[in-house]
């Protein structure tokens, strides 16, 4: 046996003993990669032709009030504009909303916030839509408005909604908090408060419109979910479904406000207005309009009440939370729902008593944004902790560790932590990483204009849905004559590269190379309904679906390569696209001969896996259960530098640690932890969207301000933790939105030990810092 | 225009995103902000980076303008490329065209950039996937891997 | 396209441009590369039927030139240019560090003196640096030129001096000699910024015993109001003084005094004034730090 071969054929059993994990665990170029380094035009707004004429929205002027009259007659007189749409336009149900139907597509009589839609200016060109909707005139009778969430809780508040103001109440009742204080010998209370955040994606929201002969209409637009932009349409465009396509184009990053109403709301204006005058019809939103309208973080204010034993053991929490869900109420229903759940982070307390309200103001509205209600209970929880180790005297990660959630400890839903919580190993990566007791020791007794300050904070991450409803996706395969394995599914691609992690699952499967793959665009044509493409859920719910039709595929493959190969099928290895004996590897047949020989037979070469999670229980009334069937879980220390006579702070170091359960990309992993912890470092240090008497003040990326490449912190290393969880595929958990979690309250409390101020509301801006300073004497 | 002499009339307030995208056909160009905040329509004016979103069309006469499209066959842009691939750099793909012009405008003036450097250069090019920390190491790498070469 | 439409008016040469403003400077506003006009048109919050592009015009009013101790800057010099001449000298340091902390490479590539100085707006960074250094203005027109102080020049917020058949062709000043050194600061929410919270040029200049202040000019992006301006009391209280750091002490609480700045979304009123005395000290400190020979 020649060199050559004998290696070959050892690196060859190497991968036999993977067996499935074949590409699992590899970082394998991204499916999606080449067409964006090439420049490809595949964003929505690169498929336009010379027919297509232009919708741009007419947005309300005033934050509350009720409609007059809709003047389009100077508009009608702007050269180039073909017609100006309004609720009257609109053929079946007008209605662009979430859970709640609280939310119409054009406002036919009340306007809630200056983020409403009151119709759309239709022209052949860019200029003249943008033109025509300046021209339109709209009266308004003002309303008086509300725009404190605490305010709008009170009886006699204005009422953005005839309903009341609260659209959601949720609560956890967990043993005896009276009991638990009466335990306890430290005691604090604190409010926190926490900003809008914009998601700003660099493709703002956009959809193309056709018309068909046939009265239908397809639709290609930047969303994260083709399936619900669909049932949307259908429903305004009073259509059946199956009249209604909806193709998901490239989208350039979504981070939540494109699974929820605004892709209705463009698709939808290009739908009614290329259906009305039969022309494609593209509705974009500039950045000043997408920040205005689209949904961004809920702002929450939450009073935190929590108690220890005098050795530092937590024995009760009281929490009160309550969040600015804008004039709608959007998934805010169910981002309330995570910030409940997570409301006492990673800890184990005995009793614990949450509220939680979301509440209607007359602000533009809140709804999905990366983290979903888990920054914000982080933020404060995780604040919290930091006061507390320092009222006892107790070092913080000390405190932390006391009472961290690990296997045999419960959550405050009850729910009873097994082997795979790998937050011990998170913790133990990041405390080396940072050298943090040599840290602590080091930055001891500083003085001078320049502190140094650690800070940390420990991440739980409830996984997929959860309790939001029935949590599957479909995922379809087919292998061509040719060979080439075609994957297409309803979850979208939209930046993070977990699409092609659910190709690697169906690769491993398989046995075949991620290069044979192709990706289908998403196409409610063809592909499953699969739920929104949100909560992360990608890897964990979809690759579970990829696994089982590749599964189904695999096996009618074993059974034509048995035969062909004169073996056992249970002796059948595919190993990178070739079908060995797996006795005698030098008896095989390559992928091409197999794929003939299967079509020859008839065999099936299409297959479709259907995954749903199981159900996760909970009672509504004490939130006791498991609300999510697994975790992921993170810890973060980082460092700072803060200038004294200014305030101004560097993060010049973070340490962070994930347990994704199985990465099945590392290098993707990877790719969600720089620039989801990016993102966070500026929701805790410069992201803050606005509001004043309703208007958003800083709708553009010259005021609202999000991390360059000159922001990002000098020192940063990330670590992947791997305790094989239960639910995903070869025991997966997400990642994509934890990593935005943590920031935060560590370089908050990073600030706090630098300074010994303690900022409470984010962002944590150089003037809080400097105030905070000048109110106390330096330590 | 990359390469190719061309003339054609503009619109006086045509601005030279409008152009190369709608004109030209040059869709790497991407709109972001339209305010010169965000730098995804940065392209090469004369050798210089600048937002195409804030230069008027007519300002361009007798200009060289560069796009992504104009650089697929320059082996730097060709490596920078290999080296996104392979570390991730593309993840939404929305900004990477900007960070690919960018990349090769800070390669051009300063072919061994420190870290900082890179940095400084992709300053203006803003991107919400990544944190750019696998751009600025694909860049790095390019560099480094060149200095051998040469 | 950009929204207002206007037209555009391409001069052959300077004196064609003068001779369109002649008869339409009315209606005509000047486009050297659009960085603070193309965005506000967009925004609607400036417009004109006409543009005159003077862009073209680099052989007329791109220049750095440095003769008898005067520094010219032709008006579409670039702040990239500013950043990469050898002509200005050590002591000039706050014209390279505004340069290099003024928005990012792209703007640094296009944006113009000229442009900086005619917007007369709290967020052009160019502006306290040329208000340090005495800096005059040239304008010119087909019926002549004059020269204005650019103090004089800036008369309100986006207000100037400048007459509508006018373009603002140079700014000139005094290169600085002798026991001095300048020095910029700036800070705002994120490092790369367009608009930052307190931008402060200083220029300090010491008698022969390194100790006394023979001059202090500083300028800031806001003073009493909304547009660049000198810090005149806290300069007159600092004149003939020793540098120390009770004199320090109170020149921070003149200067403070004197800014009266109003807080808005960005900042408040008070974080700017406190940033503001920290730069004084900073400024005045390093400054002396450079003459001395460190």
């Amino acid at each position: 046996m020649t060199e050559q071969l004998s290696q070959f054929l050892s690196s060859l059993k190497e991968k036999a003993e993977k067996g499935q994990l074949l590409y699992i665990g590899q970082n394998i170029t991204r499916v999606d990669g080449l067409e964006k380094v090439m420049g490809k035009p595949i964003y929505t707004a690169d498929l336009l032709d010379r027919n297509t004429v232009y919708a741009k929205l007419i947005r309300s002027k005033v934050p509350h009030g009720t409609i007059k009259d809709i003047d389009v007659s100077l508009a009608k007189s702007v050269p180039r504009l073909l017609d100006v749409i309004t609720w009257r336009d609109i053929p079946g149900i007008n209605e662009s909303a979430s859970i709640l139907p609280d939310r119409e597509l054009f406002c036919s009589s009340v306007v809630r916030s200056t983020g409403d839609i009151l119709g759309a200016v239709v022209a052949e060109t860019y200029g003249a839509a943008v033109d025509g909707v300046d021209a339109i005139k709209v009266s308004y009778d003002p309303l008086p408005a509300v725009f404190d969430p605490i305010e709008a809780l009170k009886p006699d508040s204005v009422k953005v909604h005839p309903g009341g103001n609260i659209a959601k109440q949720m609560k956890i009742r967990k043993g005896d908090v009276d009991r638990g204080f009466a335990a306890s010998k430290v005691m604090i209370e604190n409010t926190y408060r926490t900003q809008f955040q914009d998601a700003t994606p660099m493709e703002t929201e956009m959809g193309l419109a056709f018309p068909r002969d046939d009265g239908s209409v397809v639709v290609i637009g930047s969303m994260q979910s083709p399936h619900n932009t669909q049932a949307a349409l259908a429903k305004i465009l009073d259509l059946p479904l199956k009249r209604v396509r909806v193709v998901q184009a490239s989208t350039g990053g979504a981070f939540g406000p494109k699974s929820d109403e605004t892709p209705y709301d463009v698709c939808g204006a290009a739908a009614v207005a290329a259906l009305k005058l039969r022309r494609p019809v593209f509705c974009s939103l500039d950045r000043e309009e997408s920040m205005i309208v689209h949904t961004k973080r809920h702002p929450f204010v939450i009073r935190h009440r929590t108690g220890a034993t005098a050795e530092g053991q937590l024995t009760a929490a009281e929490v009160e939370m309550v969040s600015d869900a804008g004039a709608y109420a959007s998934l805010g229903v169910y981002v309330l729902g995570r910030a409940t759940f997570h409301s006492v982070g990673a800890y184990e307390i005995p009793n614990v008593k949450v509220d939680s309200y979301l509440v209607y103001t007359n602000n533009t509205y809140a709804g999905s944004l990366r983290g979903f209600g888990g920054p914000q209970a982080a933020f404060a929880m995780e604040s919290q902790m930091e006061e507390l180790a320092r009222r006892l005297g107790m070092d913080p990660l000390e405190f932390r560790m006391r009472n961290m959630l690990a296997p045999g400890r419960r959550t405050a839903t009850g729910h009873l932590m097994d082997a795979g919580c790998g937050l011990p190993q998170c913790v133990e990566a990041v405390v080396k990483s940072s050298s943090y007791w040599h840290k602590r020791e080091l930055y001891r007794n500083q003085t001078g204009p320049v502190r140094r300050g650690l800070g940390m904070a420990f991440l739980i991450h409830g996984n997929s849905l959860g309790p939001e409803g029935n949590d599957y996706a479909v995922v379809q395969i087919e292998i061509g004559r040719d060979g080439k394995v075609s994957l297409g599914t309803g979850l979208t691609e939209y930046g993070t590269g977990a699409v092609s992690g659910i190709i690697q699952v169906a690769a491993s499967v398989l046995g075949v190379p991620v290069g044979d793959f192709v990706l289908e665009r998403p196409d409610t044509i063809k592909h499953g309904e699969s739920g929104p493409t949100v909560a992360s859920r990608t890897v964990v719910i979809g690759g579970n679906a990829a696994k089982l039709a590749a599964a189904k595929l695999r096996k009618r493959l074993d059974l034509v390569a048995a035969d062909l190969l004169k073996v056992d099928k249970r002796d059948v290895l595919i190993v990178d696209g070739v079908a060995y004996d797996r006795h005698n590897s030098a008896s095989n047949v390559p992928w091409s001969r197999l794929v003939e020989e299967a079509y020859r037979r008839g065999v099936k070469m299409a297959e479709e896996g259907y995954f749903m999670a199981p159900p996760s229980p909970w009672d509504a009334e004490t939130g006791q259960g498991t609300p999510y069937l697994q975790y992921t879980w993170g810890a973060l220390i980082c460092e700072v530098q803060v200038d004294v006579e200014t305030g101004r702070y560097d993060v010049t170091d973070v340490h962070a640690a994930y347990d994704v359960g199985r990465a099945v990309n590392p290098a993707g992993v990877m790719g969600q932890i720089y620039g989801g912890t990016v993102q966070g470092l500026g929701y805790a240090t410069m992201e803050e969207l606005v509001h004043k008497d309703g208007e958003v003040v800083n709708p553009s990326l010259g005021d609202y301000y999000i991390p360059t490449s000159m922001d990002i912190p000098k020192n940063f290393k990330a670590y992947i933790v791997e305790v094989p969880g239960t639910l995903g595929p070869f025991g997966a958990k997400v990642i994509a939105e934890p990593p935005i979690v943590l920031p935060a309250p560590a370089v908050r409390n990073a600030v706090l030990d630098a300074t010994g101020v303690s900022v409470n509301d984010l962002p944590v801006t150089s003037e809080k810092v400097l105030m905070g300073l000048k109110r106390k004497p330096p330590e | 225009m990359n390469e190719a002499e061309q003339s054609f009339y503009v619109d006086s307030s045509d601005r030279l995103i409008d152009v190369l995208r709608d004109r030209l056909g040059l869709k790497s160009v991407k709109e972001g902000c339209g305010t010169g905040d965000c730098g995804l329509c940065a392209v090469l004016l004369n050798g210089r980076l600048v937002n195409s979103c804030l230069v008027l069309a007519a300002q361009c006469r007798g200009a060289s303008v560069t796009t992504l499209e104009g650089l697929l066959n320059d082996p730097l842009t060709r490596k920078l490329q290999s080296k996104f691939l392979e570390h991730n750099a593309a993840q939404c793909g929305f900004c990477t065209p900007a960070m690919l012009v960018a990349a090769k405008d800070i390669l051009t003036h300063t072919p061994r950039p420190s870290t900082g450097q890179i940095q400084a250069g992709l300053s203006g090019v803003l991107c919400r996937c990544t944190g750019y920390y696998p751009i600025i190491q694909a860049i790095k790498e390019v560099s480094e891997e060149e200095k051998e070469r040469s | 396209m950009v929204t207002p439409s206007f037209d555009l008016y391409v001069p052959t040469d300077l004196r064609d441009a003068l001779k369109f403003l002649e008869s339409n400077g009315g209606h005509t506003a000047i486009l050297a590369r659009g960085t603070d006009l193309l965005p506000r048109i967009r925004r609607r919050l400036a417009w004109a039927p006409t543009l005159l592009d003077i862009s073209g015009l680099d052989g007329d009013l791109r220049y750095i030139k440095r003769d008898d101790g005067i520094v010219r800057l032709g008006a579409l010099t670039t702040v990239a240019d500013l950043l990469e001449t050898d002509l200005l000298g050590m002591r000039l340091e706050m014209i390279r560090k505004a340069g290099e902390l003024f928005g990012d490479p792209q703007i640094r590539n296009v944006a113009t003196v000229g442009g900086n100085v005619c917007s007369a707006s709290s967020s052009e960074d160019l502006i306290p640096v040329f208000l340090a250094l005495d800096a005059k203005v040239k304008l010119i027109s087909s019926r002549g030129e004059r020269v204005l102080p650019l103090e004089g020049f800036i008369m309100g917020k986006r207000e100037t001096a400048r007459k509508n058949f006018e373009i603002l062709c140079e700014v000139f000043f005094e290169a600085p000699r002798g026991n001095c050194w300048s020095g910029f600061e700036k800070l705002g929410r994120r490092n790369i910024l367009i608009v930052s919270l307190v931008s402060e040029a200083l220029l300090l200049t010491l008698e022969d015993d390194l100790e006394t202040i023979r001059g202090v000019k500083v300028a800031l992006n806001r003073v009493a109001g909304k547009v660049p301006a000198r810090a005149a009391k806290a300069e007159a209280f600092l004149s003939g003084k020793k540098l120390t750091p009770e004199v320090i002490r109170e020149a921070q609480d003149v200067l403070a005094s004197e800014l009266a700045l109003k807080g808005d979304f960005r900042a408040s009123g008070e974080y700017r004034a406190e940033l503001a005395k920290v730069f004084l000290k900073r400024l005045l400190l390093g400054c002396a730090s450079r003459i001395r020979g460190g």
